[in-house]
């Protein structure tokens, strides 16, 4: 499904220059939920945005389903990120001035085969227990059930893969806990493939395999 | 759904959800930018239109009939003015005598003939003052004394600028001095006759070459200028017609009748106004491009601001797939509702407020009373230019955040 080979990603030029991702090589297999853990700086989150199209390596070679991703051009990773990937971010990411049902079916409505979308958005909506809230505005509902719209967001194309950035990192124990959960559930009965960013070790007896990554580097890789 | 749909989706979201005090404020501006845009042309083509009505009515007439070149006189006027009388849109006909003379005024109190104090040359109009009427406006503007009637030989009227005081524009020394009706002014003509003529009235034009005239009997001019008062010329033929604007059209048919003379219309003769015209034309251009400019730079602070506090937001949407050409067209389209919000608002504020401001109380100007020329040309181009800056500055301040990586609109790093 994915395949990372000696990626690496450097910030800055000349002498200001920050290696965020050394040499990263890994590969996830489809159906697969797996964590990329590490400390702060560890270059977690840079992986995670690489494979999520949202940056570009400096070097090495990104396969998600036999695609080059680094030969797409501009407009081509947007509609590869529209229609093959979901990306849950780390906190506030739905738009303010839709409501919780339009901030989950806008990615249908880009879709020119989803022609159910806010049927389907309804629905993810009540598989993400949020059933209740449609017509409410992003403010007016908690950030664990802001998260939950966002992974509700994430799904609504049928992606290939859900990306996650650290989604329970400002979330209370209670509603990280729910979110995980939810990941869990929807890897084990869709089969969805997930790969999620965290530095919570506890998160690990939620996912199928950690990678580890230490200053740019994988440490290790373990089930 | 299209592209164009999620943006405009995105876009009724976005101004739904807006500050609605800067929404009014943007429409404000516009609505203000659109009416500004509209009035200073419409006040300058007011002044046009009245310069332009001044020379009709009290100068030129709508068309002119001049000898043909060589000839001083065109001849066989009664019938030509006839002939001319029966053309459908023709109201009046009027055949002019023209000459010059040296007036004085008080001429007895000068010591020597070197004194030309309360004196100067003017242009002598012999007329047919019944004729005339139909034609010009002097008679209505007549602002002492009386006009003139067909028997008068020793009566003259007098334009403001010649007769002096208040009114004058011109200096004192330039006219003869607070002439008034009653009084008695010394015509030395080019021809070298002098006559003696009372001041029978006073007219204020409000045109200033029409206020620079005498005006006399056709008959007595004649008389002047050694001519048989019973002789069938006249210098000039002046036409009035039922509507300014369709000369060339009744000059077309006026070419039929075998007249033997110059046929022109007002417009050929008006070529200070045209002067005039261009450099209101200039004015009006740089005033407009000031305009518009103002209103692209508070719609580009306005969508400028919108789209830093919605960097993030932008960011997000590019990350979930939507393409950039979607996030532009929605800001464009906010722009664009701004645009036809203000210019809605604005032509309400220009038809329900303006216009019939200046209809009621017209400014009274030196040239005349002034009130809006709306061109239906330059309300468009309005329009246009408004919309035009509107899509600029909608564009780049948009422009300038998608190009930033997802990465940094989101996190700002």
């Amino acid at each position: 499904m994915i395949k990372v080979r000696h990626i690496k990603k450097v910030y800055g030029q000349g002498l200001n220059t920050t290696q965020a991702v050394k040499d990263v090589s890994i590969t996830v297999k489809p159906g697969e939920f797996v964590a990329i853990m590490g400390r702060s700086g560890s270059g977690k989150s840079t992986l995670l945005h690489i494979l999520g199209l949202l940056d570009m390596p400096t070097g090495g070679e990104v396969y998600i389903e036999d695609t080059d991703i680094l030969k797409l051009s501009e407009g081509e990773r947007a509609r590869f990120r529209l229609e093959e990937l979901g990306y849950v971010f780390q906190e506030y990411s739905l738009l303010g001035e839709l409501t919780i049902l339009e901030n989950v079916y806008l990615p249908a409505l880009c879709l020119a085969r989803q022609n159910n979308g806010k049927k389907r958005a309804i629905e993810m909506l009540q598989t993400v227990g949020l059933g209740e809230r449609l017509k409410h505005y992003p403010s007016e509902v908690s950030g664990g059930e802001q998260q939950r719209a966002a992974i509700a967001r994430a799904l609504i194309n049928n992606p290939k893969i859900l990306f996650a950035d650290e989604p329970t990192a400002s979330l209370d124990a209670a509603s990280s806990k729910v979110i995980l959960e939810l990941f869990r559930r929807l890897n084990k009965d869709l089969k969805q493939t997930i790969v999620m960013v965290t530095h919570e070790p506890e998160d690990g007896k939620y996912v199928d395999r950690v990678v580890w990554l230490k200053d740019g580097l994988v440490l290790e890789t373990n089930s | 759904m299209g592209n164009l749909k999620v943006a405009l989706f995105l876009a009724y979201k976005s101004i739904i959800k807006g500050n609605r005090w800067a929404l009014v404020l943007v429409v404000l501006v516009m609505s203000l930018s659109f009416a500004n845009l509209i009035l200073t042309p419409s006040i300058l083509s007011g002044v046009t239109n009245t310069l332009n009505e001044q020379q009709v009515n009290t100068l030129l007439a709508n068309i002119i009939i001049d000898p043909e070149e060589g000839e001083h006189y065109l001849n066989r006027v009664d019938q030509v003015v006839r002939k001319i009388e029966q053309t459908p849109g023709v109201v009046g006909v009027s055949a002019h005598l023209n000459s010059s003379a040296f007036m004085e005024y008080q001429w007895q109190e000068k010591d020597s003939p070197a004194d030309k104090g309360k004196s100067g040359n003017w242009a002598v109009i012999g007329i047919d003052p019944l004729p005339e009427a139909k034609v010009t406006a002097i008679q209505e503007n007549i602002i002492d004394g009386s006009y003139l009637e067909a028997g008068d030989r020793d009566k003259i009227v007098l334009g403001i600028e010649i007769a002096g005081g208040n009114e004058a524009q011109s200096s004192s020394f330039l006219t003869l001095g607070d002439v008034q009706v009653g009084d008695n002014v010394w015509l030395t003509y080019s021809n070298g006759v002098q006559r003696e003529y009372e001041v029978k009235g006073i007219f204020w034009a409000k045109e200033t070459q029409a206020d620079r005239l005498a005006f006399v009997t056709r008959t007595e001019l004649a008389s002047v200028m050694g001519r048989s008062v019973f002789a069938d010329r006249a210098s000039q033929i002046l036409v009035k017609t039922e509507q300014m604007g369709h000369e060339e059209q009744l000059i077309a048919e006026l070419e039929t009748l075998g007249i033997n003379g110059e046929i022109r219309s007002w417009r050929e003769y008006g070529g200070a106004m045209s002067g005039i015209v261009s450099s209101f034309d200039v004015i009006v251009s740089l005033i407009n491009g000031i305009g518009l400019v103002v209103a692209a730079i508070v719609m580009f602070i306005v969508i400028y601001i919108s789209v830093l506090h919605k960097r993030r937001q932008i960011g997000i949407l590019r990350a979930i797939g939507i393409k950039t050409k979607i996030v532009i067209t929605s800001y464009l389209a906010q722009a664009l509702f701004y645009a036809v919000l203000g210019i809605t608002f604005g032509e309400l504020i220009i038809h329900f407020a303006i216009e019939p401001y200046f209809a009621n109380y017209p400014l009274d100007l030196p040239l005349g009373m002034v009130s809006l020329g709306i061109e239906p040309a330059a309300a468009l181009k309005a329009v246009w230019g408004l919309i035009s800056a509107a899509i600029f500055a909608g564009f780049i301040p948009v422009l300038s955040i998608i190009h930033q990586s997802i990465i940094k609109s989101i996190w700002g790093n």
